[in-house]
């Protein structure tokens, strides 16, 4: 029997190399294959942003040659899984994303700047400024998206000059939700910042140059003033931690409300209605600004196509056409002046870039991470009444301070 | 080989179609293994090819040899138990002990490359120059026109230098004499070398250098921190600063200040130190401690009270429609996890859910918002989640219990309660014990329930970190590792506490699995 | 104590009963079956309402979950028609691929240990068959870093195991092969007698031709029922998937599904609900075709032999 295993062994293995001496070429093949030889491309976009991206991607192929591949992820997946993929050499050459990952991306060394050259002049001065640190660019701005009050003229044909002219509107027009904010039992801090900040309590400090610092500011006593003024709408009813994204959103498709806190991301639901884009009514005394966020493509630092990678970002993604085929895709105003511009032509679109002409810039700073996982559901409890707002807005500063560290 | 006559016979016998098929399966594995070996060899990716070596020498061994009966059973199972799950197990536990997380994200030379690139500045007013990719024997080099039209050229050795007689065409040149242009396809694949290549503007290196990201415009360049890489040291330009590498994985100058960008070093047992030495910390971990057993326990409790209760009422064969009230009590188990999850979290919001709403004629209980009710409508639907896995469970289990036994009560005259109590119910335990314990150990670490339905809210008020009072060990972990982006990451951490948790599953399920098996030798 | 033939006719016996049972009155029946009738519809209706809520969602047209109380207000089958206009389909045919390869490899390599546990007496065999439930009990959440950098290890040198591979994430799945599982059957395959290993190694049967053509014809309810445990779990993951699977064309329905879901500004439930409908469809109807094995082979083993 001993003889039979050692033949049998000895048989298994030649047949192993003589099969795998076929196999073998499968690796050499690989060095002249397409992601090799660094013809290839790979970016990662989310669902609203890939048929416009796919366009261009068509006309930079058909250019260059190159293969661009398009890799579909969900848009809340793309900053862990860009962090941790890079590093290993996996994740793709571009990104798009928005414009406050950038704080986190530079420490963690995983995206590379881009130079804009003379082109940096086309853009929109905010949408720029927002992907520079230091002085160098990190993105390419595709668009700015900031919130304004949608009013459904039906209901209400007067835009409201502060928030309880808003509210007596809607409560005389008999609407079910005198105006739509969307809270959520976990909050939304981004939604109700204009109200924040008209009370004066700004999240950071500012920089004169418009940059922020660590520097909390939205403590002391406009930040109390927010908080009190919070606890009275919820108990008014006004506001409400019920109120969610999607039913806030189907109420005023119902016609149920003249006025709703949103972006331009929700105007394709209400496609029926006849709308008018107006500024925020402010609550305290200083006017409300919401914060503008901008939505670009990043480079991989561990790009191995770095050449086309830029190529296709400078040339192909920064023309009025690519901006305003991303504009028709996700109904943000461009970042390119030009298509900005033609985008305008649209009163909608044009309302919503009159109002972000207003507005602050969403912080990019790493600090910023410390601040959402504490400030939005301090909102909520103080709107449900689940906590004290002075107390609460105090201790919420303390503990944002104390996570910064 | 030596008498091949007198062991033909026993060659013979050894080849029944069974060792045969054998034969031919381990050809196979073999076949794909050497090949897997020969690959790594290539890719140089000597751990796997190790791995895969081990691998296959035991697996030749254990079935090409008399003695390792029980591993041939084994074996398959085994192997990929140890390289999908023991070998992340342990990676994790490597994670645990590095600072691996914001800041320390990569390994050092990305933090150096990444340090560099960013702080590289294109010299102030200098022009965008029209490139063109040009070549030099092996050397690359740039050419561009100047703004006087001139064309000028040089490599990484050669700072620029104006070429006469060169061609243009447009803004671009076309022709550089001494040069070789390159064409797009031969650009593109040296795209690396094209972007790491710097040309310097004169021999000033205080000049800058020219490089180029899209190998069709060219900037000036200075750098404002150099690496040296014999000292290992990254020195400011402009301040002179110089910052030398420190044992927690970043550059640091003398006076304490620290380069942004860092990488992964093993930092020993700090982040253990940290999940039980910081104070913010240690008051959520014990309430959230306290709940993950009250809510692994009562999941399990529930469940398979439920499920049994359904389990009786169904073991009765003179019941019409059995099987479609089984069929249809099942339902719950078909739909994943997740979905029935997010499907809930509808139904129970405080103003518009289906349950609210409805059901209960409008009242506005805030099903997911009360620190209790929120325990309350996790627990609820968890059961209506696990309860069908226990309903099956213990109908199977009642069917096997052994009916001489439950016979041999009735004619001693036990009562039906009696007999459930003493016999039926013992039995049962016994035999599905080891399922409530997996079951515990699950629903222990059910992140996908949390997170889909309440997220660990409600928050606590009196924390000072966004934990809730739903949030279970693992969702904590969660939390704490950053990863869905409302805290800066800490993978390090995390991954301590996810070994922390492991080892309070694991020593209460084996320590549960030693009670049983005692319970079983009673029974 | 339990051994197969103990077990089935405790089942004979109690099977006769009814044919002998003379007609009995209302109260009676009140008292024997009409409280477990009532018990069942309770129990129905509570299992089933979330569904048919789902269901109703499915056939409304358009409109947000939350907002949408009147059930079936209004059929359309239009959510359905525009699965087609995505990669449903095709995540529905992966997602059969791999739940379909992981839950036979599963049943193949827990039944092939299941059987060494069981038979034979080596050493570690009990602290092996701890450890092996042990150490699934990681939590995997935090896993998927040391997993990526492994598909991204093992697809340089075997490409058709890396990222973005149906196969990769076949190979992962299947590393938790052994474990609960392997318990299940390590004890019903206790509940099969030694008596007939023996019988038939006199008869000169080798331990592989008593493994395949005896044990294993004779616990086939076990393997049905680990099969269709790990089909579902396989069904329902998305926390691996999500970080293995790149491409759209590879997704599986749990990331899919997922994925429409997830980010709030893209919420689409009708779809969402449609596709929820769809995709227990498969898991029904394995149930229902291996329904008359799994009772009887959920714990019948668990009994120690």
């Amino acid at each position: 029997m001993r003889r039979s295993i050692l033949l049998a062994a000895a048989l298994t293995t030649t047949l192993g190399l003589s099969a795998c001496a076929g196999g073998t070429e499968e690796p050499g093949d690989d060095t002249s294959s397409p992601a090799a030889a660094g013809d290839s491309l790979t970016i990662w976009v989310d669902e609203t942003r890939q048929a416009a991206v796919e366009a261009a991607a068509a006309s930079f192929e058909e250019e260059t040659g190159t293969d661009v591949e398009l890799v579909l992820k969900n848009f809340e997946d793309i900053r862990p899984d860009f962090l941790a993929q890079v590093p290993t050499g996996e994740g793709p050459d571009i990104t798009v994303g928005a414009h406050d990952w950038l704080g986190e991306l530079l420490s963690a060394g995983v995206v590379s700047p881009i130079e804009l050259g003379d082109l940096a002049g086309d853009f929109e001065p905010v949408s720029v400024q927002a992907f520079t640190q230091d002085g160098q660019v990190y993105g390419l701005p595709y668009a700015v998206e900031n919130i304004a009050l949608i009013r459904n003229t039906a209901l209400a044909p007067e835009a409201p000059a502060t928030w309880a002219d808003a509210v007596a509107a809607g409560q005389a027009a008999g609407a079910k939700y005198p105006i739509l904010l969307q809270t959520g039992t976990e909050g939304d801090p981004y939604t109700s910042y204009p109200l924040q900040t008209s009370f004066g309590a700004p999240v950071f400090e500012q920089n004169e140059d418009g940059s922020y610092t660590p520097e909390l500011a939205l403590g002391g006593e406009n930040g109390t003033a927010f908080a009190t003024w919070l606890a009275e709408q919820g108990k008014a009813g006004v506001l409400s931690t019920d109120i969610t994204y999607d039913i806030a959103v189907e109420a005023f498709k119902n016609g149920e409300s003249p006025y709703i806190v949103g972006g331009p991301w929700m105007l394709e639901q209400f496609a029926d209605l006849e709308l008018a884009i107006d500024p925020i009514p402010a609550a305290g005394s200083q006017p409300a600004q919401p914060f503008v966020g901008v939505q670009g493509f990043y480079v991989s630092a561990q790009s191995e196509n770095a050449v086309s990678a830029t190529d296709f970002l400078v040339n192909f993604m920064a023309t009025e056409e690519a901006q305003l085929a991303l504009y028709e895709a996700g109904n943000r105003p461009p970042a390119l002046t030009a298509a900005a511009d033609t985008a305008s032509s649209d009163p909608i679109t044009d309302g919503f870039r009159t109002v972000g002409a207003d507005a602050v810039p969403m912080p990019s700073i790493p600090e910023m991470g410390s601040v959402w996982a504490f400030w939005g559901v301090t909102e909520a409890q103080i709107i449900s009444g689940a906590a004290e707002p002075a107390a609460a807005w105090e201790k919420m500063v303390a503990d944002i301070q104390g996570a910064i560290g | 080989m030596s008498a091949p006559l007198s062991r033909g016979s026993t060659l013979v016998k050894g080849w029944s179609p069974g060792f045969l098929v054998k034969l031919v399966l381990m050809a196979i594995v073999d076949a794909l293994g050497v090949f897997a070996i020969l690959a790594a060899w290539g890719e140089e990716s000597y751990g796997i090819l190790a791995a895969m070596l081990a691998l296959l020498v035991v697996a030749n061994w254990a079935y090409f040899s008399k003695r390792a009966l029980p591993l041939k059973y084994i074996l398959p199972g085994l192997a990929f138990l140890l390289v999908f799950q023991v070998y992340v197990v342990a990676y994790t536990g490597y994670v645990a002990f590095t600072n691996y997380g914001d800041g320390h994200n990569s390994t050092k030379e990305h933090a150096v490359a990444a340090l560099l690139a960013q702080n590289e500045r294109r010299v102030e007013g200098s022009p965008a120059s029209p490139l063109t990719v040009v070549a030099q024997g092996d050397a690359l080099g740039f050419a561009i026109v100047s703004d006087d039209g001139d064309v000028l050229a040089g490599t990484a050795e050669q700072p620029l230098e104006e070429v006469d007689d060169a061609g243009v065409d447009g803004d671009r040149a076309t022709d550089v004499p001494g040069y070789e242009v390159l064409d797009r396809a031969s650009v593109l694949e040296r795209q690396q070398e094209v972007t790491a290549l710097r040309v310097p503007v004169s021999d000033d290196p205080n000049d800058g250098s020219l490089r180029t990201q899209d190998a069709r415009t060219g900037y000036v360049f200075l750098p404002s921190l150099v690496y040296d890489e014999a000292a290992d040291t990254l020195t400011d330009t402009v301040s002179g600063t110089v910052y030398t590498p420190d044992d927690n994985g970043l550059f640091e100058a003398e006076d304490g200040t620290t380069l942004p960008v860092g990488w992964r070093v093993v930092v020993g047992f700090e982040n253990f130190l940290t999940a039980f030495g910081d104070d913010r910390y240690a008051t959520p971990f014990l309430k959230i401690l306290i709940w993950t057993f009250a809510f692994a326990v009562l999941s399990v409790g529930t469940t398979f009270l439920l499920g049994l209760f359904l389990a009786i009422t169904f073991n009765d064969v003179r019941l019409r429609g059995r099987k479609i009230y089984r069929t249809l009590l099942i339902l719950p188990y078909a739909i994943p996890g997740f979905l029935a999850a997010l499907l809930w979290s509808g139904l129970l919001n405080k103003s518009f859910g289906f349950i609210n709403q409805v059901l209960l004629g409008g009242a506005a209980i805030p099903w997911l918002t009360d620190p209790w009710l929120a325990k309350l409508a996790v627990l609820g639907v968890n059961l209506w989640l696990g309860f069908p896995y226990m309903f099956l469970i213990c109908t199977g289990a009642l069917q096997s219990l052994p009916g001489d036994v439950l016979e041999a009560a009735k004619i001693d005259g036990a009562g039906r309660w009696r007999t459930w109590r003493s016999i039926t119910l013992p039995l049962l335990l016994v035999s599905t014990a080891p399922l409530l314990i997996s079951s515990f150990a699950f629903n222990f670490n059910n992140f996908t329930l949390i997170y889909m339905l309440t997220n660990g809210g409600p928050r606590f008020t009196d924390a000072s970190v966004p934990l809730g009072h739903t949030d279970i060990l693992i969702s904590m972990v969660y939390s704490i590792s950053g990863i869905d982006g409302s805290a800066p990451k800490n993978y390090g951490l995390a991954s301590a506490l996810s070994i922390v948790i492991f080892l309070i599953v694991a020593t209460i399920s084996a320590l549960a699995f030693r009670r049983t098996r005692s319970l079983e030798e009673i029974a | 104590m339990t051994d197969v033939t103990t077990a089935r006719r405790g089942r004979t016996t109690r099977a006769a009963r009814p044919a002998s049972a003379p007609r009995m009155s209302r109260a009676v029946w009140m008292r024997e079956l009409g409280w477990r009738h009532l018990v069942g519809v309770v129990g129905v209706v509570y299992a089933g309402f979330p569904l048919v809520y789902v269901l109703s969602a499915s056939l409304s047209d358009g409109g947000t979950l939350t907002g949408s109380n009147r059930l079936f207000a209004d059929v359309s089958t239009a959510n359905y028609e525009a699965l087609g206009d995505t990669y449903f389909w095709t995540w529905m045919l992966n997602t059969l691929q791999v739940a379909i390869a992981t839950s036979v490899g599963t049943v193949l390599m827990g039944a092939a240990a299941a059987y060494a546990f069981s038979r034979f007496r080596f050493r570690g065999r009990r602290a092996g068959l701890t450890s092996l439930l042990i150490i699934q009990m990681f939590p995997q959440m935090l896993a998927f870093v040391a997993i990526f950098l492994l598909l991204v290890g093992l697809g340089n040198v075997v490409p058709e195991l890396g990222l973005n591979s149906k196969l990769g994430l076949i190979c992962v799945y299947l590393g938790g092969a052994l474990g609960v599982n392997t318990f299940l059957m390590y004890g019903f395959f206790n509940t099969v007698p030694k008596e007939l290993d023996e019988a038939a190694k006199i008869d000169g049967a080798t331990h592989s031709q008593i493994y395949w053509t005896i044990i294993l014809r004779l616990v086939s309810p076990i393997l049905a029922v680990v099969g269709l445990l790990s089909f579902i779990s396989t069904f329902g993951e998305f926390i691996i998937a999500r970080v293995l699977l790149q491409s759209e064309s590879n997704w599986t329905l749990a990331v899919g599904l997922y994925g429409w879901v997830s980010s709030l500004l893209e919420a689409n439930w009708g779809l969402f609900a449609a596709g929820a409908v769809l995709s227990a469809i498969p898991v029904l109807a394995l149930f229902l075709f291996l329904q008359k094995y799994i009772v009887g082979g959920l714990t019948a083993g668990s009994v120690k032999g």
